[in-house]
């Protein structure tokens, strides 16, 4: 299966950059201004010098006109750490098209957009190994990042239990990229956690018609993909009924534990195209710009 | 509440059991992968199980199961639960109309009452209830059969009418056992005051028969005797009037003759004592009639009439070893009185009109005319010389006893050979020689047939009964009368070739078809004077009542009925079952558990 961009969908993502509510510091210089005092070109303001400045920013005009040494400062360029989470759970492999495809592609248009915005883009997987990817910048590492999400689903643990790995781990503080169907009883908590760190979240749920609308019918053994504990019904209306209800529930709980740590949220279907996701997603809620 | 099949109810234990077994099973569920489980609401309704045991769980569905299983075993034991009314599930009424249902202790009648009541037993029917009524009259008659259409059975209820006729249920009962004898469960409802003959001969099946009385008194005065006898100082009209009361009667007997008042007499009567009254009476009058005017409940008894008119009435014997064709040909003229009898009885003297031997050989008689049939005697107008086989009918003459008679296809297996005597004449031939032979004497007039009827085809034929009513009139020496007396509702015949008229006391009237040369009079029901015209001419009849079994009056509490005593019914008690509503809740309830499957399914 192939998720690289096709040319359109490239051009659809030139020029664009990510929206961070939040200033993250960089750990190295990027194209994206910080609010740190820095020696880029871009001018920040004037302040008197003291002792042991470097006088490489002293203003020599003024201080020819004037006669008082006055400092240049500059605004710093830093880079910003993109984490790309992205479900590659066997839950997400359900639906036509699944919720996989569009999930690897919406993870690898935004990685373009960090890309090309000087950003550091780190991919992992939530997944039971998480393969230890290196950090991705420029232009030269879209090949490394398309390679990436190409990778085969795995058996993972659950999300919720995945992104509180993922917090507790060393990881920058940056935007979190989370693409994932959210099917997790435990996903509001891990959220939390997740924002506790600092982070600023992106969460693109992706949910496919099995999970919005299941035509199932009659007496079933449900059995989870992402080995949770079988459930038997009777699949009638009414279960159906108290299943759509749960399931708006719980989405409600995952919109609210995002807003409250001011992170951002959006619920698209598999069905949906990227350039769609790019515009009435990324472009209108300001993920990007 | 009664259960007429207790035992059905031991189906439930292994019924439920295997109901139950059903919900142990366990069931087999077909595995689905879903993203995620944790959405989905563990709620099962176990409405198939394929596979092997699990807990009991509690369930609506085996709950309905259950409750529909008993109702159903319930149904199947037959439960009965005591009613009030006639009706049954089905049921037969046979309502007696008989004269004595007339009385008029019962306000307006009896009979109105007996109406009134099976009324009330029609419109009380469940739907499901299937009712016949039958007319214990003069000849038992089926109102309606059963069905369960109470409007066309209200209708036809009101269609049955009273009669003045000694009535004997026994048919009635008969044709009501063999209605609904084989059917469990069914009923026959005698509505009657109980004044009949005992009934022999009658099994109600499986049938339970009900007896409702009908009558609270049986004060009545009933004209017992009316007639004319030849005394030493002449002619004398006897009248008796007789007491079936237990209190005193003052009442008044008014005598008639030929229309005329002849004597009217008040007198006072004892209980259960008689009156009598005889006057002279003109050896011109042909008919007597006496009218009681009374306050009793009974009226069709205070009238009763005497035709003297020669002719008119008929004392025949018949020495027969059993001919039913001739004596039913007998018994349809009104005129005759029949005695049967096997030989000749030796003191017979001069009490008989006409001595008919059948298959018998003749014997000298002092009556005014013999009909001998196939065995000639001394006395017979011919001389046997042998017998012959199967002869065939060759010509006859016009005579009155051979008018409208036709014996060209006639049968007969085995013929006397005859040689007629110097007073017979012949007056119909075979191959075999003469076949019918006449003697006219002043004393005794004779005719001798070669034949017996059972021994040919001619008591098949149309002919017969015009033979039989020719020959009567013959003998008698009579030209054919034009009055009769009969017994109310008793059918009687004339012959006639066209469709005659019978015209009611009270000036009904009523057209008799013609079948085969004779009529069978059977609408003189009610006592009164008819005319009847028949072919031209008319015929006075005289119905009666006459009978003091009909006469008395007091209801009955005790009827007998075939081999068992049946006693009146104090109150209009029935068992009904209600097996039926039990199967329609038993449908509703699986209506239910269905609709709750198919909702969890």
């Amino acid at each position: 299966m192939n998720f690289v961009l096709d040319p359109k969908e490239f051009r659809l993502l030139d020029g664009l950059r990510m929206n961070p509510r939040k200033s993250f510091s960089g750990r190295v210089r990027g194209e994206r201004l910080t609010r740190k005092k820095g020696v880029s070109i871009e001018f920040a303001d004037y302040r008197e010098y003291s002792e042991g400045d470097d006088l490489r920013h002293l203003d020599w005009n003024v201080l020819a006109r004037l006669d008082v040494p006055v400092m240049r400062t500059y605004q710093d360029e830093e880079d910003l750490a993109v984490h790309l989470l992205l479900d590659v759970s066997p839950s997400m492999s359900f639906g036509e098209p699944t919720k996989s495809e569009l999930a690897r592609k919406c993870a690898l248009g935004l990685g373009y957009v960090a890309l090309m915005g000087g950003d550091t883009v780190y991919p992992r997987t939530l997944s039971r190994v998480t393969p230890r990817t290196l950090p991705l910048r420029g232009r030269a590492s879209f090949p490394k990042l398309a390679a990436w999400s190409q990778a085969s689903s795995d058996t993972s643990d659950s999300f919720s239990k995945s992104l509180r790995a993922f917090a507790n781990s060393s990881a920058r503080t940056g935007v979190v990229a989370l693409i994932s169907d959210g099917l997790d009883p435990e996903a509001t908590t891990a959220i939390r956690i997740l924002a506790g760190r600092g982070h600023e979240i992106l969460f693109l749920q992706v949910l496919s018609s099995v999970d919005l609308d299941p035509d199932l019918e009659g007496d079933l053994r449900l059995v989870d993909a992402e080995g949770g504990a079988p459930v038997e019904v009777t699949a009638n209306g009414s279960v159906i009924r108290e299943y759509r209800k749960r399931l708006a529930a719980h989405n409600a709980a995952l919109v609210d534990a995002i807003l409250r740590v001011g992170g951002r949220h959006h619920l698209i279907t598999s069905s949906w195209e990227l350039s769609s996701v790019v515009n009435d997603v990324w472009k209108r809620g300001g993920w990007i710009r | 509440m009664n259960l007429q099949s207790p035992s059905s109810l031991l189906l439930l234990a292994p019924l439920a059991g295997a109901i139950i077994l059903l919900y142990l099973l366990k069931m087999k569920r077909r595995d689905v992968a879903v993203p995620a489980t944790f959405l989905w609401p563990a709620r099962t309704e176990e409405v198939r199980a394929n596979s092997l045991f699990q807990k009991l769980h509690l369930s609506w569905l085996l709950a309905l199961q259950l409750a529909a299983l008993s109702l159903l075993v319930l149904a199947f034991a037959r439960p009965q639960s005591l009613q009030t009314g006639l009706i049954g599930e089905t049921t037969v009424l046979v309502i007696d109309s008989s004269a004595s249902m007339q009385a008029t202790d019962v306000k307006p009648s009896r009979f109105a009452e007996a109406k009134r009541i099976a009324l009330e037993a029609i419109r009380s029917a469940q739907p499901t209830d299937r009712v016949a009524l039958i007319e214990a009259g003069p000849s038992p008659r089926v109102i309606f059969p059963l069905s369960s259409d109470p409007l066309k059975q209200e209708t036809a209820l009101e269609s049955v009418q009273p009669t003045d006729a000694e009535v004997d249920v026994g048919p009635a009962l008969r044709l009501a056992g063999a209605l609904v004898g084989s059917i469990e469960g069914a009923r026959i409802v005698l509505i009657s005051d109980g004044d009949f003959e005992p009934v022999s001969d009658f099994s109600p099946g499986q049938a339970a028969v009900v007896y409702k009385p009908i009558g609270e008194s049986g004060d009545n005065l009933a004209i017992s005797a009316l007639g004319v006898a030849e005394t030493l100082s002449g002619r004398q009209l006897y009248c008796g009037v007789k007491s079936h009361s237990s209190k005193p009667f003052n009442g008044t007997l008014t005598l008639y003759g030929d229309g005329k008042l002849l004597d009217s007499r008040t007198f006072q009567i004892a209980p259960h004592g008689s009156f009598g009254a005889d006057i002279p009476a003109s050896s011109q009058t042909k008919v007597f009639e006496a009218k009681l005017d009374c306050p009793d409940y009974l009226k069709s008894d205070n009238y009763a009439a005497c035709v003297t008119d020669s002719g008119a009435s008929l004392r025949v014997l018949l020495i027969s070893r059993g001919d039913l064709f001739l004596e039913r040909a007998l018994t349809l003229d009104p005129r005759v009185t029949l005695d049967r009898a096997n030989t000749l009885p030796s003191d017979i003297g001069d009490r008989y009109d006409i001595v008919i031997f059948d298959g018998v050989a003749e014997r000298p008689v002092k009556s005014r005319g013999v009909l001998t049939l196939g065995v000639a005697g001394p006395p017979s107008p011919v001389t046997i010389r042998g017998n012959s086989k199967s002869p065939k009918f060759l010509d006859s003459e016009d005579v009155k006893a051979l008018h409208g008679v036709d014996l060209k296809n006639l049968f007969m297996d085995s013929v006397q050979i005859a040689v007629p005597t110097a007073r017979g004449r012949v007056i119909a031939n075979s191959t075999a020689g003469p076949l019918i032979v006449q003697s006219d004497s002043p004393s005794q007039r004779q005719l001798y047939v070669g034949f017996a009827p059972l021994e040919s085809d001619f008591p098949l034929q149309v002919a017969f009964p015009i033979f039989i009513s020719n020959a009567l009139d013959y003998l008698a020496g009579a030209t054919g009368t034009s009055l009769f007396s009969v017994k109310a509702g008793v059918p009687f015949g004339v012959i006639g070739t066209s469709t005659a008229t019978l015209t009611s006391p009270a000036g009904t009237r009523t057209l008799i078809p013609s079948n085969g040369g004779s009529l069978v009079v059977r609408d003189a029901k009610t006592v009164g004077v008819y005319k009847l015209d028949v072919d031209g001419k008319q015929k006075t009849v005289y119905a009666t009542l006459n009978s003091e079994r009909a006469s008395k009056i007091a209801p009955v509490d005790k009827v007998l009925l075939g081999k068992s005593t049946v006693a009146a019914i104090k109150r209009q008690d029935r068992f009904a079952d209600f097996w039926r509503p039990l199967v329609v809740l038993c449908l509703l309830i699986l209506a239910a558990e269905w609709w709750l499957y198919a909702r969890r399914s």
